[in-house]
């Protein structure tokens, strides 16, 4: 039973355009900054808001189709939702939070309680059965949301930023089990976030949402080594350069020059991470790297193991060096330093999208 | 110098509020205390079985408990779709809700008998069909109660629903429950607040009501002479204001236990957000 979502939404000047499908058992996550349809897109496959063109499936049932007029209401989608804010009803104790899906369904207390309890144990809250929303703390909420979307059987699931409302601590523990819920869950998930490392790490797929526009769809492997938008790469943390190969040589758009024997003759984009450049004080003798770049050290900011350059060489580079390179160099902000980098630790292919502009 | 904040009290109040809610207070309070100190407090006895005041007290309980009950039933679906459904004319079913509150009751009163009354224009085929006669019966009363009653309950009821998370009605719609179980399950709890009140005002209109009941109702001791109806023959038929005075206080006293009761339970209750 995969879920198919073929379709457009608009909102005012806003349209969302999106096509994908997720198959029985994936997590699809729709990874975007705010304001780029994400929620919209949520919404129209909840049924909580109504496709303008185009189709929504599951399982071979058509749920939306406005040229066919038809449109499931969403207490008949079959499809449950984590909210973000979880909405858990302040009026009701977790077990019948939980129990209220399949007492909707039609099941009786008795066995939607016995239901209820199971799913809160499997989920590590059995503990709360008893209370009331509002007395739990943000992780045992969210344990609580997703609980109950599953306690309701839901053919497929739809997840809204399931750790954004967590503090960083919980957001750890949670991450963790809700991986390995997603995979005992046979059905298809969306899971709509705007934190990359979520999506890494609970996705089998990843669509990147910029504008309404899905501008690339893969493997988070995909995703993160070859980068489209330069909002992609700025996401999975690498930098991203647009320009134009020939035999070997790229020219950058912008200004600069690289070396990267396997690129593409065309429009390509070339993907560095920042842990792949060497920094020096003084020019480098008969280096065998592909770039060497000289550049001003505009800032430094900690990171957890590491130091994050930022430096202004032909192109904008983030540049990751440990905390003792920093001090042997003596880098301060305004420094002169030269950039490094060998031809593994180039990534060139061809710029599938060579009509969009570099975002951000 | 400021004083220091007592509890979770978030800031002081601005000194410019004290003298204007002092002064209302004042306006409300000292006629209620007049009436008390007025009172002819060792003649109760005597004026209670003299003047009909078990009757009354009676009616006006019993038809105020069944006008609340009726503007419940009708006024919350009314709410409801006044805040959530739209249609063409809604602004004037809106318009002819809030009518009642600030038309005179006297003239609610008339109007009620043009519609309900003998020749009127639903009470003509009342009386052919049925032959029911409304006015000057008990349900008369409680008809004219709920005319004037009513539409302190739906307007209140309906700013609570429309303050009320439509997030929640979405995430029950996703578990599955049809729109009657949202509504009756969901939404409706989380309005509580808001329906209490709106029941209470409505209760405290209707037990008060004087104006269209005794047009509609008329004052047939027994059957339709309520409280505030009989408080007035007393005053001014019998000219006896010391008496009137005597007959008011149990229903003031009915109304301050009942109101300071439910506002404490409700506005505790209400949800600490």
């Amino acid at each position: 039973m995969s879920l198919h979502f073929d379709g457009s939404v608009s909102r005012g000047n806003f349209t969302l355009r999106a096509a994908f499908d997720v198959a029985p058992g994936d997590v699809l996550a729709v990874l975007g900054p705010n304001g780029s349809g994400k929620s919209t897109l949520l919404r129209a496959c909840a049924g909580l808001l109504a496709l303008e063109s185009g189709t929504i499936a599951l399982g071979g049932q058509v749920l939306d189709d406005p040229s066919a007029g038809v449109f499931v209401p969403p207490e008949q989608r079959g499809i449950g939702v984590v909210f973000q804010d979880h909405r858990l009803f302040p009026h009701l104790r977790v077990l019948d939070n939980v129990a209220f899906g399949p007492r909707s369904r039609g099941v009786a207390r008795a066995q939607a309680r016995a239901a209820a309890r199971d799913w809160l144990d499997r989920l590590g809250v059995g503990d709360f059965a008893d209370r009331h929303p509002r007395r739990l703390s943000g992780g045992q909420a969210q344990r609580v949301a997703l609980a109950r979307a599953l306690a309701s059987s839901p053919r497929a699931l739809l997840m809204d930023e399931p750790l954004a409302a967590l503090d960083v601590q919980t957001r750890a523990d949670v991450q963790g089990e809700l991986r390995e819920h997603l995979a005992a869950y046979d059905g298809p998930v969306l899971l709509i976030t705007h934190d990359p490392v979520e999506a890494l790490i609970l996705a089998s797929r990843i669509a990147v949402l910029e504008d309404g526009v899905v501008v690339q769809q893969g493997t988070p492997a995909q995703i993160s080594s070859r980068p489209a938008t330069r909002y992609v790469a700025r996401l999975v943390g690498v930098n991203l350069y647009r320009g134009s190969a020939a035999s070997g040589a790229v020219d950058l758009d912008g200004g600069g020059r690289l070396s990267a024997s396997d690129a593409p003759d065309g429009r390509v984009l070339v993907a560095i991470r920042p842990s792949a450049f060497t920094v020096h004080a003084e020019r480098p003798h008969a280096s065998s790297a592909r770039i060497v770049w000289p550049g001003t050290l505009r800032s430094l900011a900690p990171l957890a193991d590491r130091v994050r350059l930022t430096v202004d060489a032909a192109q904008p580079v983030l540049v990751d060096v440990t905390p003792s390179a920093v001090a042997e160099l003596g880098l301060a902000p305004g420094a002169d330093v030269w950039l490094t980098a060998k031809a593994t630790d180039l990534m060139a292919y061809p710029d599938g999208d060579a009509h969009h502009g570099v975002a951000g | 110098m400021s004083r220091r904040p007592r509890g979770d009290e978030q800031t002081g109040t601005p000194l410019l509020l004290v003298p204007p809610a002092a002064i209302g207070a004042a306006l409300l309070v000292v006629p209620a205390i007049a009436l008390v100190v007025r009172a002819p407090w060792s003649d109760l006895g005597p004026i209670y079985t003299q003047y009909r005041f078990w009757d009354a007290l009676r009616i006006s309980i019993v038809t105020s408990l069944e006008v609340t009950v009726i503007s419940l039933v009708l006024g919350l679906p009314l709410a409801w779709v006044l805040a959530r459904t739209r249609f063409i004319g809604k602004s004037l079913l809106r318009a002819a809700v809030t009518l009642p509150l600030v038309l005179p009751p006297v003239v609610g009163g008339i109007a009620l008998f043009f519609a309900l009354g003998q020749n009127g224009l639903v009470g003509r085929y009342l009386q052919q069909w049925f032959g029911w006669s409304i006015p000057f019966t008990q349900p008369g009363i409680v008809i004219a109660g709920t005319f004037v009653s009513m539409p302190f309950l739906v307007v209140t009821i309906e700013g609570g629903i429309r303050s009320a998370d439509r997030g929640l009605e979405e995430a029950a719609a996703t578990l599955g429950a049809s729109r009657w179980r949202v509504f009756s399950r969901v939404t409706v709890p989380s309005i509580l607040p808001s329906l209490a009140a709106g029941t209470v005002l409505c209760w405290a209109r209707a037990i008060g009501e004087f104006g269209a009941t005794s047009i509609f109702g008329g004052n047939i001791p027994g059957s339709t002479e309520t409280m505030p109806v009989l408080v007035l023959q007393v005053f001014q038929v019998k000219g006896d204001p010391e008496a009137a005075t005597a007959l008011s206080l149990p229903l003031m006293a009915v109304a301050i236990v009942v109101l300071v009761a439910l506002r404490d339970r409700w506005l505790r209750a209400a949800p600490s957000q």
